[in-house]
């Protein structure tokens, strides 16, 4: 483990990528820093820049419109970084796969420009706050 | 029913339709009673803008939205009006013809249809003649020209992993000016500064892309770029049947995951004549009014997070937190509920279940009395929030506002009295408005609007009738119908048209935010930058500015002429100030 991973491990800064989600996995985000889940216990904090950030919370089904911002965010963040797609739209595209508004999955677009992405999928119609925590814990495990 | 049943001049049973067919006169060709609440009126398409003048000056009706719909000699325009005082729907069809498919704007003369008429013309490609401003709206940047979702025979285009194969053919295709863009920024001019926020900012959960124009500290224009989280959702339900759209339809918007499924299901009921059993009323009327304390505590929240008292917002989460729990038990999830379907809804609330259902909804009203008394008698608060972003009860009527921020107006409407169903009607609750049209009052109504639904929900446990929980629907009529319930946020109004079929075969979705937002164009212009922030979330869309400090330079010069010096000599002089007013 290089210390570049072992560094992203401990206390992990989130920014969080809303890419043409419905709101509810994002109010479930927050939903994390307050009071009840209250994950800054564990360092976890929400950050206002990708630059800042270790890891990327995607919410969404990657719009057409939000394709091209989410890689460039995604280019903008320091590496390595963990990448969390959270909910079943940032996973599959869930109920709105179908529709002309999807450009193509959240995975894809973020593996064309760096095919090596640690990317970690959190599925759910919202996830609950605590599946969030779980798959966090599972992705930092497995680094 | 693109045939109308009535010709003009025939009985009218309704008072108000037929105030309205006087009103109109010689324009109607003819007309349809759906139902008491319900009408439908065609015109003669040349006279739309008399139309809109008309229903707005002579009768006081609202512009829900409107409705582009391709038929076979046109695109069908359908515009909403709702009579909030009368409890009346009436909307006015006009055809925009083929082969020109163009018909004149009502936008030019009421800024409530601007943004739609901007959306038909890029769903449907009618042309509005006389429309100020017919940039692309909420389609991407990289959608081709002429190619237009809603049309018959439209078809997803198929991307593939490496790339995309239409995303390559269409690289290359004209497309119309979308706005705004940074390249393209309108009415820029030497001392207006141009200040780009978003698409991604940290306090704003959902992508918007702004642009303020600023002269000195000061918003002078702004505008508003969609399309980031446009998903298709009108396009997507016309692929699924009656019985699953509300599935889709609960995920436009997570925070109003149960006010659109009711809507979508009033509109569907008043196509078919169907009436859902009491007992199903009254749940429906419960989960909503849960989701309005969820939604207006997230609210308080995020609007004291906006104004950097953290404080308030982990309180008011972590009141919230009960009212989750038991929205969770009594529909199965934490936000998507999946409650209604047409006809009923899906799920019983057992009876024992009711003590904890009081005991949550009990338990949020010490710590709301104790927010809403450090909201309203904060003098700081007061000092940030009165006066600010002040939206007049006329431009309020103008751009055809909904919910708190309509009554924050002193416009007093509210689906729920206004069109009552549910069991609004009978139960006792009181529309909250204030008359000073200020951030302040809206946060007001939305603080006092909780007590409300806590009544709402404590009555109708109490009065809750037995019986069946759904009623069996077997087919929907070929007809067309139109449904609204006041989400949170304002009215939700959904459109929806059927051919017998097994499903829709138009689905028109307005929510709340689409008529709110842009009504920041009449209640932003002339505040500072900083208030803008506050201004923006007050309508509820989740999003704010931060403050940013420019560094002044002589330009002959070059020396800067304010140093740290000076500005906190400034910023001190002006909490003085500020410090005696309050």
């Amino acid at each position: 483990m290089g210390w570049k991973t072992w560094g992203l491990k401990r206390s992990p800064w989130v920014y969080h990528v809303n890419v043409g989600a419905c709101n509810n996995c994002d109010i479930e985000i927050l939903e994390l820093l307050t009071p009840r889940y209250d994950v800054e216990r564990f360092g976890i904090v929400l950050v206002g820049s990708p630059r800042h950030a270790d890891a990327l919370l995607v919410t969404g089904i990657c719009t057409r419109q939000a394709e091209p911002r989410l890689r460039a965010v995604y280019e903008q963040t320091p590496k390595p970084c963990v990448v969390f797609l959270i909910g079943a739209c940032a996973c599959t595209g869930g109920i709105f796969r179908h529709g002309y508004g999807m450009a193509r999955p959240a995975d894809e677009a973020i593996r064309e420009i760096d095919p090596g992405a640690i990317i970690a999928y959190v599925p759910g119609c919202p996830p609950k706050p605590e599946a969030m925590i779980v798959g966090a814990v599972k992705a930092l495990a497995a680094l | 029913m693109s045939q109308l049943k009535n010709p003009a001049g025939a009985a009218v049973q309704s008072a108000v339709l037929s105030r309205v067919l006087s009103s109109l006169g010689g324009m109607v060709t003819e007309f349809e009673e759906q139902n008491p609440r319900r009408g439908w009126v065609r015109i003669d398409p040349a006279r739309v803008r008399e139309m809109a003048r008309l229903m707005t000056d002579e009768q006081g009706a609202r512009l829900a939205t409107a409705t582009g719909i391709e038929v076979r000699d046109g695109i069908d325009v359908l515009y909403h009006w709702a009579l909030d005082a009368e409890q009346y729907v009436v909307t006015v069809k006009a055809l925009a013809a083929r082969p020109s498919l163009q018909i004149d704007s009502v936008g030019q003369d009421l800024p409530a249809a601007l943004w739609i008429e901007r959306e038909m013309h890029d769903l449907l490609g009618a042309e509005f003649r006389g429309h100020p401003d017919m940039r692309r709206l909420i389609l991407a940047d990289d959608w081709p020209e002429g190619v237009y979702p809603l049309r018959r025979g439209f078809k997803v285009p198929k991307t593939d992993p490496a790339g995309g194969r239409e995303r390559k053919k269409w690289a290359g295709a004209p497309r119309p000016p979308a706005g705004p863009s940074a390249s393209q920024p309108r009415g820029t001019r030497p001392g207006r500064t141009l200040i780009n926020i978003g698409p991604f900012h940290p306090l704003q959960e959902e992508m918007e892309f702004f642009q303020l124009y600023c002269e000195g500290e000061t918003v002078v224009d702004m505008d508003v770029r969609l399309s980031y989280n446009h998903r298709g959702v009108e396009e997507l339900s016309t692929r699924l049947t009656w019985d699953q759209v509300p599935f889709l339809v609960e995920r436009v918007c997570g925070i109003c995951s149960h006010s659109h499924p009711w809507a979508y299901v009033n509109a569907v009921e008043s196509l078919a004549g169907i009436q859902a059993p009491p007992r199903a009323q009254y749940i429906r009327t419960i989960v909503a009014e849960l989701e309005r304390l969820h939604s207006h505590m997230l609210w308080v929240g995020l609007a004291g997070h906006f104004l950097g008292y953290n404080t308030v917002w982990m309180w008011a989460w972590k009141y919230r937190e009960p009212i989750m729990d038991i929205l969770e038990q009594v529909t199965g999830s934490r936000i998507h509920y999946a409650c209604v379907r047409v006809g009923g809804v899906r799920r019983d609330i057992a009876p024992d279940m009711y003590p904890a259902i009081r005991k949550a909804v009990d338990s949020i009203k010490k710590p709301m009395e104790m927010l809403t008394k450090a909201v309203l008698d904060d003098p700081v608060l007061h000092a940030r929030l009165k006066g600010v972003g002040v939206l007049t009860k006329e431009d309020a009527r103008r751009w055809g506002v909904t919910g708190p921020t309509a009554r924050g107006s002193g416009l007093a409407i509210d689906v729920r009295r206004d069109d009552p169903h549910g069991a609004y009607d009978e139960v006792e609750w009181k529309v909250i408005t204030q008359e000073e049209g200020d951030v302040f009052a809206k946060a007001v109504v939305r603080c006092l609007e909780c007590f409300e639904a806590v009544k709402i929900i404590e009555q109708c446990l109490e009065k809750m009738p037995g019986g069946p929980i759904a009623v069996d629907v077997r087919q929907v009529p070929p007809g067309e119908g139109c449904g609204h319930y006041e989400a949170p946020r304002g009215e939700t109004f959904h459109y929806v048209r059927s051919d017998g079929g097994a499903g829709p075969v138009r689905h028109k979705i307005r929510a709340p935010s689409y008529v709110n937002i842009p009504s920041f164009r009449a209640s932003c212009i002339g505040q500072t930058v900083t208030d803008v922030s506050i201004i923006l979330a007050a309508v509820d869309p989740c999003y704010s500015c931060t403050e940013r400090l420019a560094r002044v330079y002589d330009a002959s010069t070059r020396r800067p002429l304010y140093g740290m010096d000076e500005l906190l000599r400034l910023s001190r002089a002006k909490t003085e100030r500020l410090k005696k007013e309050v």
